[in-house]
């Protein structure tokens, strides 16, 4: 399975967030690094459908973005997600898996499951609003892997975690990666060191490197600086 | 207090709890992943009716306050006031589609199986299906109150109510706002609308206008549908701005 964008841009106004990009993710944690207004956030709702580019094409096997189909086998993270007020955190999950399409059986394993996996089992029954911003990641990350994706599109997912919780979920997106798609952003080098096989380096809007990780050496922080100031 | 200890003990509070039976899960996902064939999904029919629960009991609330109201004042013999009041009941459906942008939960609803458009369209319909049910109950209890026929009380009592829906959607296809406050606005100003009108034109609840409400019924009909297909078709723009 390969997620190919073609010549993709996105422009707003007077603004072109994504600049022809053109790259083909497969199995693997892809890692994708820029600064703050560098396009990341724009580039991953173009990969998941959210928004539709000026030009080019995003397709999966043959799949359209657009399509129900598509998004059957994407798990994606938003940067900032919110939670209808009344919502515990296992009710948070249920509503997810069926707005995901999951039978009501399914929906109540899998929500089962995913609570304990990412350590939320003591707290399934409070409200979402009572949660620490460490805890509604977890619950973020828990619902990206509702359906069972082939496709994981995380935006800043260790935004909000502390140095333990960021270790464990390094461990576990190591583990989904072996064998799905996986594409998370971050301005946070240290986030990718050990788990990214891929990276790319996006600013202002274009792709300004992509390769595999090894290529970044050992001090990966000295190499994304030096690509990031490198006049192109 | 020394920094190794500080730190520790920072540690210590902050140590987030271990992942419970995750070989489990793991071998789960193998077994029964997307690569083995999913062996479960819901069909459209079934994600309609769930999205029942999801829709705010509020939203329930007031348009059954709202129905037994109007039926109240029809008893009252209020003249045609009742026929004024229906445009408040849109005031449900519109703040209902505005829920998923109030409480950010529609860029997670976006990309989901069903979608964002899904999620409205199923409550739209649900909620507008409730209510128009509820005024038909209400036409059957109240029509024996008028002078009018069974058809004739339902025109005017949908009319007003279409009216504020179509003039609503309008609204939020192109000033989308997260609290609503617009389309209750819209709705209370439809509703002084139809309070009013009969003192500008007297003979509009005459008989010889029915076929004229019709006809509005009909445009209204098609005029809503239309927004609403407009609407999800520049669904693309609010996602700049979730």
């Amino acid at each position: 399975m390969e997620l190919i964008a073609d010549r993709i841009t996105k422009q707003y106004k007077n603004k072109i967030a994504v600049d022809r990009m053109s790259f083909t993710l497969a199995k693997g944690v892809t890692g994708l690094l820029g600064a703050n207004g560098a396009g990341k956030t724009t580039l991953m709702r173009l990969l998941c459908g959210i928004l539709v580019p000026d030009s080019g094409t995003i397709s999966c096997d043959g799949m359209s973005v657009g399509t129900e189909e598509y998004r059957d086998i994407l798990g994606y993270l938003p940067q900032n997600f919110g939670y209808y007020p009344e919502f515990s955190g296992k009710d948070f999950l249920l509503y997810m898996s069926a707005v995901k399409g999951i039978t009501g059986k399914d929906a109540a394993r899998k929500t089962k499951e995913l609570i304990e996996l990412v350590g939320l089992a003591e707290v399934a029954g409070k409200k979402v609003r009572t949660y620490s911003g460490g805890m509604r990641q977890r619950l973020g990350i828990a619902q990206a892997l509702l359906n069972d994706p082939q496709i994981l599109i995380m935006d800043e997912p260790t935004a909000g975690l502390d140095p333990q919780e960021r270790i464990r979920f390094r461990e576990l997106i190591a583990d989904i990666g072996e064998k799905k798609i996986v594409l998370l952003s971050t301005h946070i080098v240290s986030d990718l060191e050990h788990i990214a096989d891929r990276l790319m380096i996006m600013k202002d809007g274009q792709l300004i490197w992509q390769g595999s990780r090894s290529a970044g050496g050992e001090d990966l922080e000295a190499f994304y600086i030096s690509k990031i100031g490198e006049k192109r | 207090m020394d920094h190794d200890r500080l730190m520790k003990d920072l540690r210590e509070i902050c140590r987030a709890p271990e992942p419970e039976r995750k070989e489990i899960f793991f071998q789960g996902l193998a077994e029964r992943g997307v690569t083995s064939g999913r062996p479960t999904s819901i069909s459209h029919g079934e994600f309609i009716l769930r999205q029942f629960l999801y829709i705010g009991k509020w939203v329930w609330l007031s348009s059954a306050v709202l129905l037994l109201f109007i039926t109240w004042i029809c008893y009252g013999n209020n003249g045609n006031y009742p026929f004024a009041l229906t445009p408040l009941l849109a005031a449900g459906i519109l703040v209902e589609t505005e829920r998923s942008f109030r409480w950010k939960m529609a860029e997670l609803e976006y990309t989901a199986r069903f979608s964002l458009r899904s999620v409205m369209l199923a409550r739209m319909f649900l909620v507008g299906a409730v209510e128009t049910a509820g005024l038909l109950v209400v036409i059957w209890a109240v029509q024996p109150r008028f002078s009018y026929s069974f058809g004739r009380v339902f025109l005017y009592m949908m009319v007003p109510y279409l009216s504020a829906s179509l003039f609503g959607s309008v609204y939020e296809r192109k000033h989308r706002t997260d609290n609503g406050w617009g389309s209750i606005v819209i709705c209370l100003l439809s509703s002084a609308f139809f309070a009013a009108a009969p003192y500008c034109m007297s003979s509009l609840y005459e008989e010889q206008f029915a076929v004229v409400w019709l006809a509005v019924f009909v445009l209204l009909i098609i005029s809503l549908g239309s927004s609403v297909r407009r609407w999800f078709l520049e669904m693309e723009e609010p996602a700049w701005s979730l």
